[in-house]
């Protein structure tokens, strides 16, 4: 990386204002002479010799690219730019047809990117997010498209390889495949009996059952139809196995790739702390921040980020000054302050398990209107409010534990992230309880079928449906804090000028508490895939009404938080925070798939003992090549030199990186050092010439 | 679309695409926008390359720029005159630099030259007094500003000559993964 955008080092240089006699006396900043020697280096310099070697050495990236890159007035570079075009280069016919390639290739890259873009979503009004409320938001709304994208992709994914051909099938009216079974674990009747009131359509909407439960949102409605026909054959039960690992493995792919980008930004940025007054001085002015509202916003917000960090250093001053028996105080009240926060969420997580518990037994028993409702949704109620509670008590405890307040925003955030994700796990396992009969499989009621066929005739479905109301009260619970808290504090904020009015303010937009918001709606759609198809469709439709709900609500009710996020960490932060949700839920259906028996009586799996199995039985009716290929790949001689490989290249990169740093360290030491050769080069020349002066001095004297 | 325009000469367009980050129909809007300060200063025909400055005042009127501190640093940057009055030249060279395109060393190179003040190509105490209090709107105390000023010393001047040069000032800006998002002017 050189200061000069052109060609660095020891060519000659030709200064073009005075050789083609460009306005000398004119003080343009750009071209100025510097005070002192030392800042010649700092002007741009064009090298007229260099233009034949550039052709030659970078053929198809010619000239043009390099002048729009030089820091040079328009008027030098439309001259340079005409001189370059009369030098009529004696090139080969091969050259100017590959530069003239290059030319229209160019020319149709930007007219592409510009249809592109019309494609991209919503690019404008995150623009506008961006500019007023900086980077942190917009990157909550950058990750909510991200999120939009993904669910509809998978959403196409299911509906292209599961729910078409199940559509098909059905119409056509294929047969199923029957076998015998137990009688008593084959009894399954959604269907509601008798005349139906209006209002339970309601209910059942909202809750998943009756005629929301035998329809092709839930698992129980496919059918394990395997049509075979003389070329075209089409096995269900396997492609939604196969459909919804996939789905899962994609969803892996396009994090993983999208956290490429963020962590390469990361990485090269190196260690954070250094730099961080520089890094608040020169960037993070918004050149592209509109409006005197928001320009005085930003304006404060960077003195008091300025003000915090300024503040920390003193903290950690006083920190390193404590006397033993002061740090010995604090730090086993911080040990306990930790071990109240955890009790706090244990108590959470109890609190979900027996609401669970009881959800469940009642709406086994089968209640009816809206306390029927209001048990079917206990388990996400008590979720929702933990989610709330637990995180404001962990505040408060923090401000007695007395960490740095960078280090409290990470504590806070992983705690949150603890709470919410291992909630969902606690109702989860709850469920698993009840289906299982405690993991006693031959126990109980649990006897006949290995599931609990009284309580859950279809469980999958039932899983489904308690992943379909969580989701929706999720979006509900959304919508009802925005109508009911946010628009009203507005109001009263505005128009009530009283000093409470005032000092409770406008709401901001946190961004962490929003983000961890959409990872959990996002882990609640991962683990209910396998029995709900649907859930990604809804999940996008969830997703962009709420883009569009959260917009109106950030620019009517909101004001730029003061503690900003840093937008480039932060976006690396949620993916990962994002990859533990995709854990959880892969965790799920691995369990799903391997080891609990499939419903009896409704679903693609009914005859299977479990739904993994299909894949060893449709194994055997591929070609013996192909079985033969699979074995050999699956076997050890394969992949055991595939492991030892795999080590050896992530050994390679590792070595490669850690080089890296450490000629990157190298240089700044070596930087550092001519630095001081060249002041102490400086004084010695000075030495010299004052003893020169001396000399003459004397010498004129004496004479 | 198509050859209508009678703004400018075809030559005249691809020169300013090839100079610049802007495609035809970009820099068509940005003339409209340049006119608009000023329709009776401005003629509708630049065939001939008329030599028209827009005062300063003109300059730092529009939206984009109006509530931006640095705003008469930029247009004394990008003028000719360094006094802040820019003629359509200057005023495309300006909105492609702070375009979202232009490469990270020529944004490095001319956010140099706003934050130098005092036009020495070094970024000293002073400059760095003068950035400080335009971001926060002069609301630090002394003792904070001199704190801040010399914490950002110490960290970027590599040279240890007590000021930033231009390479320390790249060096320290290929470290901030937001400068290219931040110095960006929508228009």
């Amino acid at each position: 990386m050189s200061s000069e955008p052109q060609r660095p080092g020891s060519r000659e240089v030709h200064d073009y204002t005075e050789e083609y006699g460009y306005h000398s006396d004119q003080q343009s900043l750009r071209l100025r002479r510097g005070p002192s020697r030392e800042s010649n280096q700092n002007q741009p310099q064009f090298d007229w010799s260099s233009p034949h070697e550039e052709e030659d050495e970078e053929g198809s990236s010619g000239p043009p690219r390099d002048l729009r890159a030089t820091p040079l007035p328009m008027a030098v570079k439309r001259a340079i730019r005409q001189v370059q075009q009369m030098q009529v280069p004696v090139v080969s016919s091969r050259d100017s047809w590959k530069r003239k390639n290059a030319k229209s290739l160019r020319k149709l890259k930007d007219s592409g990117m510009g249809f592109l873009s019309f494609f991209s979503l919503w690019s404008k009004t995150l623009q506008k997010i961006g500019g007023n409320f900086g980077g942190g938001v917009q990157s909550y709304f950058l990750f909510l498209r991200f999120l939009v994208v993904l669910n509809f992709v998978s959403f196409l994914l299911i509906a292209g390889f599961v729910l078409v051909p199940s559509i098909v099938f059905r119409s056509v009216g294929a047969a199923l495949v029957n076998s015998t079974g137990q009688g008593a674990c084959m009894v399954y009747d959604p269907n509601p009996e008798g005349l139906v009131v209006f209002y339970n359509y309601f209910l059942d909407l909202l809750s998943g059952t009756g005629f929301m439960e035998y329809s092709y949102l839930f698992y129980g409605y496919y059918n394990n139809t395997m049509v075979e026909d003389q070329n075209f054959s089409y096995n269900i039960p396997l492609a939604y196995l196969f459909t919804t690992v996939f789905y899962f493995v994609f969803c892996l792919i396009c994090i993983i790739a999208r956290m490429g980008t963020a962590a390469r930004v990361v990485v090269a940025t190196g260690s954070s702390t250094v730099g961080d007054y520089s890094m608040i001085v020169f960037t993070s002015w918004d050149y592209g921040c509109l409006g005197d509202r928001a320009t005085k916003l930003k304006q404060q917000n960077i003195h008091y980020q300025l003000q915090v960090d300024l503040e920390e250093e003193s903290i950690k001053k006083r920190a390193a000054a404590l006397t033993l028996s002061q740090k010995i105080v604090l730090y086993s009240l911080r040990v306990s302050m930790c071990f109240v926060s955890f009790g706090l969420i244990i108590a959470a997580f109890y609190g979900i398990f027996a609401a669970t518990e009881f959800s469940q037994v009642k709406s086994g028993q089968g209640q009816g209107g809206i306390l029927g409702l209001l048990f079917e949704y206990l388990p996400s109620i008590v979720i929702t409010a933990g989610n709330f509670v637990v995180p404001l008590l962990c505040d408060q405890i923090a401000l007695i534990e007395r960490y740095s307040p960078s280090t409290t925003v990470i504590v806070a955030l992983l705690r949150a992230v603890f709470l919410r994700l291992v909630s969902l796990g606690v109702l989860l396992f709850t469920l698993w309880r009840q289906i299982t009969c405690e993991g006693a499989e031959n126990t109980g009621d649990c006897k006949l079928c290995q599931y609990n066929h009284l309580l859950y005739p279809c469980w999958e479905t039932r899983v489904g449906q308690e992943m379909y109301k969580l989701t929706l009260f999720d979006f509900l619970i959304n919508i009802a804090v925005l109508v009911l808290v946010e628009f009203p504090r507005r109001m009263v904020v505005d128009n009530w000028s009283n000093k409470l009015a005032q000092w409770v303010g406008r709401q901001e937009f946190v961004v962490p508490a929003n983000v961890l918001g959409l990872v959990y709606g996002q882990t609640v759609v991962w683990t209910g895939a396998l029995f709900c198809p649907l859930l990604p469709l809804i999940n996008t439709l969830k997703f962009i009404l709420l883009f569009y709900f959260k917009k109106i609500t950030l620019f009517h009710n909101c004001r730029p938080a003061l503690k900003t996020f840093r937008s480039t960490t932060s976006t690396f932060f949620f993916l990962v925070v994002l990859v533990f949700g995709l854990g959880l839920g892969t965790v799920v259906m691995i369990y799903s798939l391997s080891e609990i028996r499939p419903s009896m009586g409704c679903g693609p799996f009914r005859f299977f003992p479990s739904m993994w199995s299909i894949v060893p039985r449709s194994f055997h009716n591929l070609s013996i090549i192909t079985q033969e290929f699979l074995f050999f790949i699956g076997s050890q001689s394969f992949s055991i030199p595939l492991f030892a490989l795999s080590c050896v290249v992530m050994c390679y990169f590792v070595a490669l990186a850690s080089v890296y740093g450490k000629s990157v360290a190298l240089l700044r030491a070596q930087i550092k050092l001519e630095g001081r050769d060249k002041q102490f080069l400086v004084k010695q020349i000075e030495m010299l010439s004052r003893r020169q002066q001396i000399l003459k001095q004397t010498a004129g004297a004496s004479s | 679309m198509g050859n209508k325009q009678t703004i400018f000469t075809a030559q005249q367009l691809d020169s300013y695409q090839d100079c610049t980050y802007f495609t035809r129909k970009e820099i068509l809007r940005l003339f409209d926008r340049y006119r608009d300060l000023a329709p009776q200063l401005v003629p509708l025909d630049y065939t001939c390359q008329p030599d028209v400055k827009l005062p300063y005042e003109l300059i730092g009127s529009m939206p984009e720029l109006k509530d931006n501190p640095f705003r008469q640093r930029i247009a004394e940057v990008f003028s000719d005159d360094g006094e802040g009055n820019m003629t359509l030249d200057d005023f495309l060279d300006m909105f492609s630099v702070l375009s979202e395109m232009a490469p990270r060393d020529l944004k490095a190179y001319y956010a140099f030259k706003i934050y130098d003040f005092n036009n020495d190509d070094f970024l000293c105490k002073s400059d760095l007094e003068k950035t400080l209090n335009k971001l926060t709107r002069n609301e630090l105390t002394e003792d904070e500003v001199r704190m801040v000023c010399e914490k950002v010393i110490d960290e970027s001047d590599l040279d240890n000559d007590g000021r930033l040069s231009l390479e320390d000032f790249q060096t320290m800006i290929v470290r901030a993964p937001d400068f290219l998002s931040t110095f960006h002017i929508r228009i």
